[in-house]
């Protein structure tokens, strides 16, 4: 049982009177024992966010800056995990599938779905306070289907985007809105889909709609005060560099969306965010040259948003090969020597590491296993083109446009050494005719067909031996969209292609125990504690779940 | 009485009730008396008589999300339903839609004064009103603006979009004319005889989950405490009339007035 704080003085006012009002006017009658991060106390500090790996807390969409999803955590156990056992269930009515990961800080969960917060007991699952907002009518695309990554906490404030890409401050203790920002205008298919990300005073987010013919930028907001601090557009404007792919004003259109959160080095002071396909999708006559900074990965000063660096996955992608999946931060011994690297499973089939000082290219390697688009990638990491472009015939690509994995997250344990993801093996028609660009449509100049018989994998990665420790074949109707955590025990948890949460042994592949949640897992799971109760939660369809030892 | 005339006679009886709820001069009105007649044909079943609730749809009259809506938002609403389970009444006409909006915010609005009011119109000093709120008048100790205050009562962030000066006036000093607060306010004794004293959030069987005037949450296993007990009551002092002069009070409802008004919107590109 949580602590309970002792009341001091007096309290509950009755009859009015001269003598009582000081008291029912002054309650401080009513303060509490402060101690130390006590259960049900939200004040987050920077200094909280600079911890990793997560422990107790989970305090942003990806536990830590390093994007690793790695809890210390030490409970769970492989010896203990087939105890496991559900506790609890929060269903939310706002949407049917989703993608949020939640945050918990000292106890108190916090979930979005749609425009929707929730405060939850994350002990119980009851609601403590629902912020709701309606969903907004009118918008394209993936904004259009309401999805939201979750929530960003500072200090006593919560931030979360809307679908229609404003950024909320709410009161984490009352859901009460605080300000509104309306962050991306001038363009009506702008949305948000993600969860921002806070950098020590500033709550950095981005936008969607990278399909639909908009200008993909990161923007830093004070967190104090909403105001905007910095903008860093991905599509360069006229004169600028890389500005030769963007003839007229295509650059307005040119996609290189920010639509997944990023990770940050404080001892580097660098973010690492990456960028999405460039617009329109499969015409890239439109679009001459290599296309910056579409399917790159940005290292940003994240105190005036100033480039530090790029390295770019996919020039003059032609099959909506975003590069958004996390860039990884991981500080460990790659060829012999100790370095600084980012680990990153692409889209376009490739696993890379690279040099987080400088952007140096390091290494890469193929893991789709059908992959028909690259003869591979070159020494400075430029891929070989194999020339296939999309015609009205259409032409067939391997990854298809999902990719050969997507956003769901990867984990990086540093006791097992490996990097786990998710991939998936498919080829799919690519069509493509010019269009003009039109607000209130997609912008894909055209689409695909035949991306459904493929094959899901889990994936472990091992950054000693530079190969595959294990690759799951994953059995089940769905493709799977289920994001991976770890722990410092060895286990490896994600949502399957069936309607199970399972748990793995991270050396062997094995799975330890499973639960259906029947319904499908499309978003990542986490871990908490509460009183040295380990739990992990996850979404599955329009609920949460949480589970713990006995 | 035959049943037919008990059914005319309950049906008249109710819309008295509903406008006698709120017994404000424009539910006297013939579009009032309309909307009273609309609101139980279609929306008391489920939204109760008075509006507040019952125990299939939510309080129209003191749930912050329906107060908070746009008369266009509550529009489309009644017409499109939700999905949450409110079943679409665009078959009612948009016409008959407009009357049950106009009458939702008169049920939302509370009593009117039965005199006209004594105060010249000038209007009250924001600023000065935001000393008092947040100084003398102590409305912090309890309520909540723009995230600054204390948690023991509501927000009123947005309390001033739908409640004019009079209105906001009336509150602070004839609070208790409101009906049942909006937030129930409970003490707690553990078998180890520690109290507390909080807003409950959340309760059931097994469990009783408080927050505390700082903000600060008490998640509690129900098997631990050997009492739970409820004042039923609001805090809110009922002295305020002798302690703030009229000008004051005009000063606080017009801080809550702008504070709600001004865009807490953003538009980052200006």
């Amino acid at each position: 049982m949580t602590a309970v704080a002792l009341l001091l003085g007096m309290h509950a006012p009755s009859a009015p009177s001269q003598t009582g009002r000081a008291t029912q006017r002054n309650p401080s009658a009513l303060a509490s024992q402060s101690q130390d991060k006590q259960v049900g106390l939200i004040d987050v500090t920077q200094n909280d966010l600079l911890q990793k790996p997560p422990a107790g807390d989970w305090l942003s969409y990806n536990g830590d800056y390093t994007g690793a999803r790695s809890t210390s955590i030490a409970q769970i156990t492989p010896n203990n995990v087939t105890h496991l056992a559900a506790q609890w269930v929060f269903h939310a009515p706002a949407v049917s599938l989703l993608e949020v990961t939640p945050v918990v800080v000292a106890g108190i969960m916090f979930v979005t779905s749609a425009n929707d917060a929730y405060a939850l007991d994350a002990k119980t699952g009851n609601v403590l306070w629902h912020h709701a907002r309606a969903l907004t009518q009118g918008l394209v695309d993936d904004a259009g289907q309401h999805h939201n990554r979750g929530v960003a906490v500072l200090g006593t404030h919560l931030y979360m985007e809307t679908d229609n890409a404003h950024l909320l401050c709410l009161d984490a203790r009352s859901g009460s809105l605080i300000w509104d920002v309306a962050y991306a205008t001038g363009n009506r298919n702008y949305g948000a889909t993600s969860a921002p990300l806070i950098v020590k005073n500033e709550v950095l987010v981005g936008t969607s709609g990278g399909d639909d013919g908009v200008r993909g930028f990161l923007a830093a907001f004070d967190a104090a005060t909403g105001v905007e601090k910095w903008r860093f557009w991905t599509i360069p404007a006229p004169g600028e560099k890389g500005s030769e792919s963007w003839p007229s004003d295509t650059y307005l259109h040119g996609g290189g969306t920010t639509w997944m959160p990023g990770t940050y080095d404080p001892k580097l002071n660098t973010l690492y965010w990456g960028t999405g396909n460039p617009s329109p999708d499969y015409d890239g006559s439109v679009r001459p040259g290599d296309d910056l900074y579409t399917s790159c990965l940005l290292a940003l000063d994240p105190d005036t948003g100033t480039l530090k660096w790029y390295f770019q996955f996919s020039p003059h992608d032609l099959y909506d090969y975003d590069a958004v999946q996390t860039p990884v931060l991981v500080d460990a011994r790659f060829k012999g020597r100790f370095r600084k690297l980012i680990v990153t499973a692409n889209r376009n089939g490739f696993v890379y590491i690279l040099d987080r000082t400088n952007g140096k290219f390091l290494f890469a390697r193929q893991f789709a296993q059908t992959l028909n688009w690259a003869k591979g990638i070159d020494n400075t990491g430029r891929p070989i083109s194999n020339g296939l472009v999309p015609d009205e015939k259409g032409v067939q690509v391997c990854p298809a446009a999902g990719g050969a994995t997507n956003w769901y997250a990867p984990s990086y344990n540093p006791v097992t050494h490996m990097f786990y993801f998710r991939s998936f093996d498919a080829c799919a028609l690519f069509k493509s005719t010019t269009e003009a660009f039109e607000e209130g449509r997609t912008y894909y100049s055209t689409g695909t067909r035949g991306e459904g018989n493929g094959k899901g994998y889990i994936n472990a990665f091992d950054l000693r031996t530079l190969d595959f420790a294990w690759r799951n074949l994953q059995i089940g109707p769905h493709k799977g969209w289920g994001g991976i955590m770890s722990t410092v025990t060895g286990l490896v948890a994600y949502g399957d292609d069936a309607q199970n949460f399972v748990i793995l042994d991270g050396r062997t592949g094995i799975a330890l125990w499973h639960f259906n949640v029947g319904q499908l897992i499309h978003a990542s799971p986490m871990a908490y504690a509460i009183n040295g109760k380990e739990y992990f939660a996850v979404a599955a369809g329009s609920d949460v779940f949480s589970f713990s030892l006995p | 009485m035959r049943l037919r005339e008990m059914r005319g006679y309950l049906c008249v009886c109710a819309i008295c009730v509903v406008v006698s709820g709120s017994p404000s001069a424009l539910a006297q009105t013939p579009s009032g008396i309309l909307g009273a007649r609309r609101y139980l044909q279609f929306c008391a079943a489920c939204h109760g008589s008075d509006g507040r609730g019952g125990n299939k749809a939510a309080s129209l009259v003191t749930s912050d999300s329906v107060r908070t809506r746009s008369d266009e938002d509550l529009f489309r609403i009644i017409h499109d339903g939700t999905a949450e389970g409110m079943p679409a009444f665009a078959q009612i006409g948009e016409d008959n839609i407009r009357v049950l909006v106009h009458f939702l915010r008169i049920l939302q609005n509370g009593t009117a004064p039965e005199k006209p009011p004594q105060r010249v119109a000038i209007a009250g000093d924001p600023d000065a009103g935001s000393a008092l709120f947040f100084g003398k008048a102590q409305c912090a100790s309890c309520h909540r603006m723009q995230g600054k205050g204390r948690y023991i009562a509501s927000d009123l962030t947005a309390y001033g979009r739908i409640h004019n000066v009079d209105a906001i006036v009336r509150a602070i000093v004839d609070p208790h004319a409101q009906s049942t607060p909006s937030v129930r306010v409970v003490t707690v004794t553990t078998k180890k005889g520690q109290t507390l004293t909080g807003v409950l959030k959340n309760e059931d069987n097994f469990s009783v989950d408080l927050q505390t005037q700082d903000g600060r949450y008490f998640l509690l296993d129900r098997s631990q405490l050997a009492r739970v007990s409820d004042s039923g009551r609001s805090l809110m002092p009922r002295d305020y009339a002798q302690v703030l002069s009229p000008r004051e009070l005009d000063d606080i409802a017009e801080f809550l007035r702008l504070a709600a008004s001004k865009t807490a919107l953003m538009n980052s590109e200006q």
